[in-house]
């Protein structure tokens, strides 16, 4: 064959019928895959922290970033079964091509996932180092949270000796966690905020959190933690910082 | 060797060894089991301030230890050493024996060396395990039908999920290189046999000796644990825990057994002629898998001995008030556990990538990628374990280098699905069974992929970390991926393995049947799992019941399905139609000999002089381009 040049051969390579018919399925499955992101921020339900948002917009990308690579994978088994395919039980009368591969191809697909692969990276990073500048964050209010087979105990030591079972929590206002256990490994999940940290027996692990939603939501042990395992339950109180203030007064506590 | 001789050299040899099978190992296994029980309970000191508990641990691991080793030696896997201890080495007619040489149906019950023999016994295990591990899975979706069942009380409950966990995990494991890395990777290769053949059959009974002992764990308590058997939990666990342990200790002994004799063979018995270049791309996926399998058991095995020797011994390796820590547990555990997942994932996508291009009459696309993207994983997987770990607290600084490493493999995997789509691409796709397996393998470990590339994002994983969506997510890998592609190998060489084809007419039905029930059941579980249910729970909240009915209706069609393929394999199996030698046209070594296979594969050794892809014919669209482009070139050169 005499030498093309590469434009003339992507150009002619275009034309194919099965190469836009593929490009149309790639198209359509790119779309499908898409819709999962919209649908899994509804799953997830409106974020109720900062922490949350950041995930739901993490999945959000995530999922488009994803879409087209699915798509295409998708579309080329789709269209190999529709139109590739001997038909009947007996093998196949013709062979395939004989190609054994394609530099340009190849090469194209380890550098477009390697791409890929270092926007992934570089959002995660950038989103823990938020994380970061919040772990310095001096004004965030420390609360101690103690796992127990089968229950959560919380100690709001900033503001005396107030311990309760279900959380309170003054929203908008940071709030960083001590937690532990006494007996076995327990993991300490607020749901709706995304957030969760083991509690470990003789270790104290930190979890930030800043709630951003006033109303009730669910707190979950998330690490089998024996008999009893799907009853460690409990709730959080997100309250205005006034009603919040006035929980802690009624409870025996001080501003 | 002439008739007669043959006979007087068998009489005059008969001894013990030729009486030892299944059977005598065991009655042996009980008589040593119940002699150990008396004696650990008699002899075994206990020290004032000790439990009960403490001396029934004690009791009942060396219980089972005396099960296993008394087991080991009725079946016969001691009789070589013993033999050339006592400077009486087996001779020809004894290998012979211990083959399985003209032995028939018997020689699939006592402890044969021959590849072919041990593969068939894998196979069978394999699918025993299934079918026991997946009757619990359907007991604990029955269980999850409805938010406030009672179908199962929380000990049972705890103990089928550990139990259901561990049992697939065991299985998954051995699924592909036990059957086909014994039976059909020696043949592929040119071999006459494994380099080691009775390590080969070592490594078979032994787990068929940790069955038994893994079963006893719902009568002696339960596993309160998960598969994970996280300490301090274990700790506190009842008997049950002990099974486990002992369970651990002797497929760590197995798989390392197992990985040596693998890699061996593939390493120096390969056929004259087969440079690495053109080694099937199957060698390369099973020696990937027990390579990675030998340095990632022993870890499992020490986490065991730790964790029995805390509950016997009053060690606190994992005790913190006692100096020890649970994070130990949780990194010699996923130092195993995440290159676990590639131990089961790369033999059965290797399986898949072997028969894509004999399915699709094309060759495999950029052999050269195909064993970047396994030597990729292979180097990686080592390095990835603690993203198991990003909300346990061990260490949030680590979180980032480990979420490098996680992204990384996205590259690897991504170059093997390239190399799936490249075969396929411009293919003649042969819509039999093996080719169905690529195709659901596909749609399924897409998204178990991508979903996994999800929580390797540090904050993102705090939200998904311990929720159904990660149970969703594993299954998909391991299940729509890694089983789905040993389904796949299965349908492939039954042939070659049973001399018989498998019914395809009730196994594509069977085999969509279960790919619809699986992708129901998951789907539900990543809803649920979005909307905040935890992993491991008995009882939930009254939100999620839409979804957990939906997962329990897939999983009853999985079971369906499965059953239907079981039914299909053991009919076909029996009285299936007789294969030829190579019913698929495929140009492996293994299609080559005769089926059934003779005793040492191959009357000559074979030398190889190409790969085993050369499908083809020249590229049609090469050709198609060679004809129009006089016109369009026409119409460049009247533009310009």
């Amino acid at each position: 064959m005499s030498p093309v040049s590469v434009s003339t051969r992507i150009r002619h390579f275009t034309k194919r019928t099965y190469v836009r018919h593929v490009f149309l399925l790639w198209i359509f499955f790119t779309i499908m895959v898409g819709l999962f992101a919209p649908l899994q921020s509804k799953l997830m339900g409106p974020a109720a922290s900062t922490q949350m948002e950041v995930v739901q917009e993490t999945m959000t990308l995530f999922t488009y970033m994803a879409a087209p690579v699915a798509g295409l994978i998708f579309a080329v088994v789709t269209y190999s079964l529709l139109a590739w395919r001997s038909k009947g039980f007996v093998a196949p009368q013709y062979e395939g091509t004989n190609s054994r591969g394609n530099g340009p191809t190849t090469v194209a697909w380890i550098l477009v996932s390697s791409l890929l692969c270092v926007v992934l990276l570089i959002w995660g990073l950038a989103e823990m180092a938020d994380g970061q500048t919040a772990r310095g964050d001096e004004r965030a209010r420390i609360i101690n949270v103690t796992g127990n087979q089968w229950v959560w105990n919380f100690d709001y030591i900033e503001n005396g000796n107030v311990r309760s079972q279900e959380l309170y929590l003054p929203v908008n206002e940071p709030v960083l966690f001590h937690v532990t256990s006494v007996d076995v490994n327990h993991s300490f999940w607020i749901v709706q905020m995304g957030v969760k940290v083991d509690a470990n027996a003789g270790a104290v692990t930190d979890m930030r959190v800043t709630p951003t939603l006033i109303g009730d939501f669910d707190i979950r042990c998330a690490e089998l933690c024996g008999l009893n395992h799907s009853a460690m339950f409990t709730k959080v109180h997100v309250v205005s910082q006034g009603d919040y203030l006035a929980w802690i007064l009624k409870n025996g506590g001080h501003q | 060797m002439s008739h007669t001789a043959e006979v007087t050299t068998a009489k005059k040899r008969k001894g013990l060894m030729r009486k030892l099978n299944v059977w005598t190992g065991i009655v042996f296994g009980v008589v040593v089991a119940v002699a150990a029980h008396y004696l650990a309970k008699r002899y075994i000191p206990m020290g004032a301030d000790e439990t009960g508990t403490v001396l029934m641990d004690r009791v009942v691991i060396t219980t089972m230890f005396g099960w296993t080793i008394g087991f080991m030696a009725g079946v016969g896997a001691f009789v070589g050493p013993y033999r050339w201890m006592m400077n009486r080495d087996l001779d020809h007619d004894d290998q012979m024996w211990l083959a399985g040489k003209d032995a028939g149906m018997a020689r699939y019950f006592r402890f044969t060396t021959d590849h072919k023999v041990v593969g068939i016994q894998y196979l069978v295990i394999t699918m025993v395990l299934f079918a026991v591990g997946g009757t619990m899975a359907m007991m604990i979706r029955t269980q999850l039908m409805r938010a406030d069942s009672t179908f199962l009380n929380n000990t049972w409950y705890n103990t089928l999920v550990g139990m259901h966990g561990i049992i697939m995990i065991i299985a998954t494991i051995i699924m592909v290189s036990g059957p086909f890395g014994n039976f059909v990777l020696p043949i592929m290769i040119g071999a006459r046999d494994m380099a080691f053949p009775r390590l080969n059959a070592l490594s078979f009974w032994l787990i068929f000796a940790a069955v038994p002992v893994l079963l006893s764990a719902p009568f002696l308590g339960g596993i309160s644990t998960g598969w994970t058997a996280y300490a301090p939990l274990s700790t506190q666990a009842p008997a049950g825990m002990d099974a486990y342990i002992v369970t651990i200790i002797i497929f760590a002994v197995s798989s390392a057994v197992a990985g040596a004799n693998i890699t061996t063979t593939a390493v120096t018995m390969r056929a004259r002629g087969m440079t690495w270049n053109r080694t099937p791309i199957f060698v390369f996926g099973t020696v990937a898998s027990v390579g990675v399998a030998i340095p990632a058991f022993p870890m499992f095995m020490a986490s065991q001995i730790f964790s029995g020797l805390d509950r016997t011994q009053g060690a606190a390796f994992y005790d913190a008030a006692n100096g020890g820590s649970g994070w130990l547990y949780a990194n010699l555990f996923w130092l195993m556990g995440h290159p676990e997942v590639y131990v089961i994932l790369l033999p059965a996508l290797a399986a898949l990538l072997e028969l894509t291009p004999v399915f699709s009459r094309s060759p495999l696309f950029s052999f050269n990628s195909a064993v970047g993207g396994i030597a990729g994983i292979t180097g990686l997987s080592m390095l990835v374990w603690a993203h198991h770990m990003y909300a346990s607290g061990w260490a949030p600084d680590l979180n980032g280098p480990f979420m490098l490493t996680t992204e990384l493999i996205s590259i690897p995997t991504g170059m093997l699905f390239l190399v799936f789509i490249g075969t396929i691409w411009r293919g003649r796709v042969w819509g039999r069974l093996p080719m169905l397996a690529v195709y659901a393998m596909l749609f399924n470990f897409l998204i178990g992929g991508l979903t996994g590339i999800y929580m390797s994002d540090v904050p993102v994983d705090y939200a998904l970390h311990g929720s159904m969506y990660i149970t969703a997510h594993f299954h998909y890998t391991l299940m729509g991926g890694a089983l789905t592609g040993m389904i796949g190998a299965t349908a492939y060489w039954f042939p070659k393995m049973t001399g018989r084809m498998l019914n395809e007419k009730i196994g594509i039905p069977a085999f969509v049947i279960m790919q619809v029930g699986f992708n129901v059941t998951f789907m539900g579980m990543f809803l649920v799992g979005l909307q905040g249910q935890q992993r491991r729970v008995a009882h939930y909240d009254k939100l999620f019941e839409n979804g957990n009915f939906i997962s329990t209706m897939g999983a009853y069609t999985i079971g369906f399905g499965a059953l239907m393929l079981l039914y299909t394999v053991i009919t076909s199996w029996r009285r299936g139609e007789v294969a030829s030698d190579n019913p698929w046209g495929a140009k492996t070594l293994e299609w080559m000999v005769p089926t059934p296979v003779p005793l040492e594969n191959f009357e000559v050794p074979p030398v190889v002089t190409s790969d085993p892809y050369g499908f083809g014919g020249p590229d049609a669209y090469d050709l198609e381009y060679e004809e129009d482009r006089r016109p369009s070139d026409d119409l460049e050169t009247e533009r310009v």
